[in-house]
């Protein structure tokens, strides 16, 4: 095992923090909340997803589809609730809502999706590429023995499969360039005629759609249960600050870049330190926000 | 209005008796008459039991609160303590030492618990000096870690009260079964393991109780990892573990945890003998994992105590279908054992529990293997000494007992009981001194 697994390793944890993180990051850049209760988005997801494949039984791939409207009429329902009402009211009142909301959620779901966890019926392959060049420099071993799972080329397909579809979205459909034009500038937005509640709505949907995406991911790997967006809710936050909060772009960098240091602090820290590998990847989130205060692809503030 | 002697008598009498039951009433809501006062002849007993009934560990609670529950009908169909209706109230600490603390709290002030029949290593060490404090008895079926090995119990002085530590556990120690499993390891030839943990208070200890063992038999550890509980994988920390050359390795972390690690290893292919600590014995793990788990074992606290067909007889005769695990014989013993102290002491008091704890379990005097027997003899004038269900339950002097452990082996989906380890075979690990 070398540093290309755990680069491998660390690419398919960036993969499902990346697609969290594109709603988490969209929600904040345009709806300009910060919404904690987002990980909950995501246990709604794995829960509709693993139900709807454990009890009905649908194919996965059918239950994800399920999960992922799940998660979109979840995060619409709940935003039409209680977050369009405090729209106006500035964005500490709806931080606080959401935090409110999240731990609402997550007793509730405690309450009625039971205490134990729940696994997706998988058949997992191993694919081996040992007849790879062995590329060895020095100590360093970058492509022998290396190994990837069926699951986590799912999980790595659905996310190139996300990122085409959202950049499609955003440059070649109305919405998507309304929604970027209400994230550079609400007021200029609804001058130029967008219907901006729409939008939020739409955005709203979308966050959704993915956050049951990215809970069925995590799901198929772990499990369900009711703490699976809150353990995950830390490193979505982290990729979305990093990469530039608002730019979708950016928590795809950002995300890759968790992923990547989560992988690699637990391979190369000090025996009896692996287990700080989040704090690492906050550290370099801290280390990088030093030098680029706006994050990885965030617009630069200018004084007026 | 008339005002003779015998209209004033009947007023004064009036109101003697309205007073007296005003007060008898008044005394009964703050719980003057109740089961924390110490008075004779309470009406009412109630122990308290913090539980897991969520978090991590909230998969071994339902066996643990059947047993309680079958160990509180049997003591009601005894008569209960002292005569009184014995109840335990059972309130979650999701295994948060936090929530603990609170639920510690209610248990003692409003519940007005004698006892406590609960709470984790991941609760009890980080609130050591504040359960000092409650002088409430903890007599709790979970704790492995090696931190209460030298805290708690009476330090062999049961009348006097200033040197005792208030808890007790009816489990064996880490120490003990973590033995059990170096020794095993040992036996079977692996000269070089890896280790793999969690981070919590209860996957370390096991991991250092099974790290010093081993090593004091003469075993290398080649390399040990730690890691985060509730990550999505852990391939990159076994992709550093496997890195080492060794025979086996020993994996300590919570259940769903280590079906995500134990999944992650199996489908890296990684090979060599997997030693599972004591609560992944469950048969939820081999079910995910699947067939690369077979012949992966774990040593457990055994269940060979002097009564364990008592305990076996009435936990089934109770409703529920819980699978019994490690500490569920332990919660029998816990509450058959608190609820002795009562009844030997004579007064419901907290006081009086942790006076009689050892006294209950320990010395000469007629062997009971229940409350109902224990009742019997204390009141034929007997002392008695309690044989437990799990271990013999004879306390040491720091409030542990010492057991044998068992070996169990996945196979085919499930864990079965392929051997065990004598509880002299393992003295030899555990100075008597520092247990």
């Amino acid at each position: 095992m070398g540093l290309a697994q755990n680069v491998v390793f660390g690419l398919v944890t960036g993969s499902y923090i990346a697609i969290a993180a594109i709603g988490f990051t969209l929600i904040y850049g345009i709806v300009n909340m910060i919404n904690f209760a987002y990980g909950e988005y995501l246990t709604i997801g794995a829960f509709v997803g693993v139900l709807s494949a454990g009890m009905l039984p649908l194919p996965l791939p059918v239950a994800a589809l399920v999960a992922m409207a799940g998660g979109g009429v979840a995060s619409l329902v709940l935003a039409r609730a209680f977050f369009t009402p405090i729209n106006d009211t500035g964005p500490v009142p709806m931080l606080l809502t959401s935090i409110g909301l999240g731990l609402a959620l997550r007793n509730l779901i405690r309450l009625t999706g039971g205490r134990s966890a729940r696994y997706f019926d998988t058949e997992t392959a191993t694919y081996r590429f040992d007849g790879l060049p062995d590329l060895a420099v020095g100590p360093v071993d970058l492509l022998g023995d290396l190994f990837v799972t069926s699951e986590q080329l799912v999980v790595v397909g659905s996310a190139v499969a996300v990122f085409v579809v959202l950049h499609a979205m955003l440059t070649r459909t109305d919405v998507g360039i309304a929604m970027r034009a209400m994230g550079d500038d609400e007021s200029l937005a609804r001058v130029r005629g967008i219907d901006t509640q729409f939008i939020r709505d739409s955005v709203w949907v979308v966050a959704g759609v993915l956050a049951g995406l990215a809970g069925v991911l995590i799901g198929i790997q772990t499990n369900v249960s009711s703490s699976t967006g809150f353990s995950h809710i830390l490193q979505i936050l982290a990729a979305a600050i990093l990469g530039g909060a608002g730019s979708p772009y950016g928590a795809i960098a950002g995300a890759y870049v968790i992923g990547l240091v989560l992988a690699l602090s637990t391979a190369f820290l000090p025996a009896g330190m692996t287990g700080i590998s989040t704090a690492v990847a906050f550290f370099i989130l801290v280390v990088v926000l030093l030098v680029k205060p706006s994050g990885i692809a965030g617009q630069e503030v200018r004084e007026a | 209005m008339r005002h003779d002697g015998k209209e004033q008598a009947n007023r004064r009498t009036f109101l003697k008796f309205a007073g007296a039951g005003g007060l008898a009433a008044t005394a009964g809501c703050l719980g003057l008459g109740g089961s924390g006062g110490g008075g004779d002849g309470p009406d009412k007993i109630v122990f308290g039991q913090p539980a897991a009934q969520t978090g991590q560990w909230d998969f071994l609670q339902p066996g643990v609160s059947q047993a309680t529950d079958a160990a509180v009908k049997h003591i009601n169909d005894a008569g209960g303590p002292l005569d009184a209706d014995f109840e335990v109230v059972r309130r979650d600490t999701a295994v948060k030492p936090q929530e603990a603390r609170s639920v510690v709290t209610q248990l003692v002030e409003n519940d007005d618990a004698l006892a406590l029949l609960g709470l984790f290593s991941s609760e009890i060490n980080p609130l050591f000096d504040f359960l000092q404090e409650q002088k409430t008895p903890v007599v709790t079926p979970w704790p492995g870690s090696n931190f209460l090995d030298t805290r708690g119990g009476d330090h062999g002085t049961p009348e006097n009260l200033d040197d005792d530590e208030w808890v007790w556990r009816t489990v064996i120690s880490d120490t003990v079964h973590t033995a059990g499993a170096a020794k095993r390891a040992l036996d079977q030839g692996h000269s070089r393991v890896g280790v793999i943990n969690g981070n919590t208070e209860g996957a370390r200890s096991w991991a250092d109780g099974f790290v010093n063992a081993y090593e004091e038999g003469g075993g290398t550890v080649a390399e040990q990892v730690e890691v985060s509980q509730g990550s999505s994988s852990y391939q990159s920390a076994l992709s550093r573990l496997f890195e080492a050359d060794f025979d086996a390795f020993a994996v300590s972390i919570p259940l769903e945890d280590a079906i995500t690690l134990l999944g992650d290893w199996a489908d890296g292919g990684y090979g060599r003998q997997p030693i599972l600590s004591d609560p992944l014995a469950q048969d939820e793990l081999p079910k995910q994992v699947g067939s690369a788990l077979d012949g992966a074992w774990a040593a457990s606290p055994g269940d060979a105590g002097p009564s364990y067909d008592t305990f076996e007889s009435e936990y089934n005769s109770v409703d529920g279908d819980a699978e019994i695990n490690g500490w569920t014989a332990p919660a029998w013993d816990a509450t058959q054992v608190a609820a002795l102290a009562i009844e030997r002491a004579g007064e419901a008091s907290r006081e009086a529990v942790e006076k009689n704890l050892g006294p209950v379990t320990r010395g000469e005097g007629t062997e009971v293997a229940s409350f109902e027997e224990g009742k019997e003899a204390l009141a034929d004038g007997d002392e008695i000494v309690y044989r437990g269900a799990a271990t013999a339950a004879t306390f040491t002097n720091f409030g542990n007992v010492f057991g044998s452990v068992t070996i169990n082996e996945a196979n085919g989906g499930s864990f079965s009981t392929i051997e065990t380890i004598p509880a002299e075979e393992l003295r030899q690990f555990v100075s008597e001194d520092e247990y």
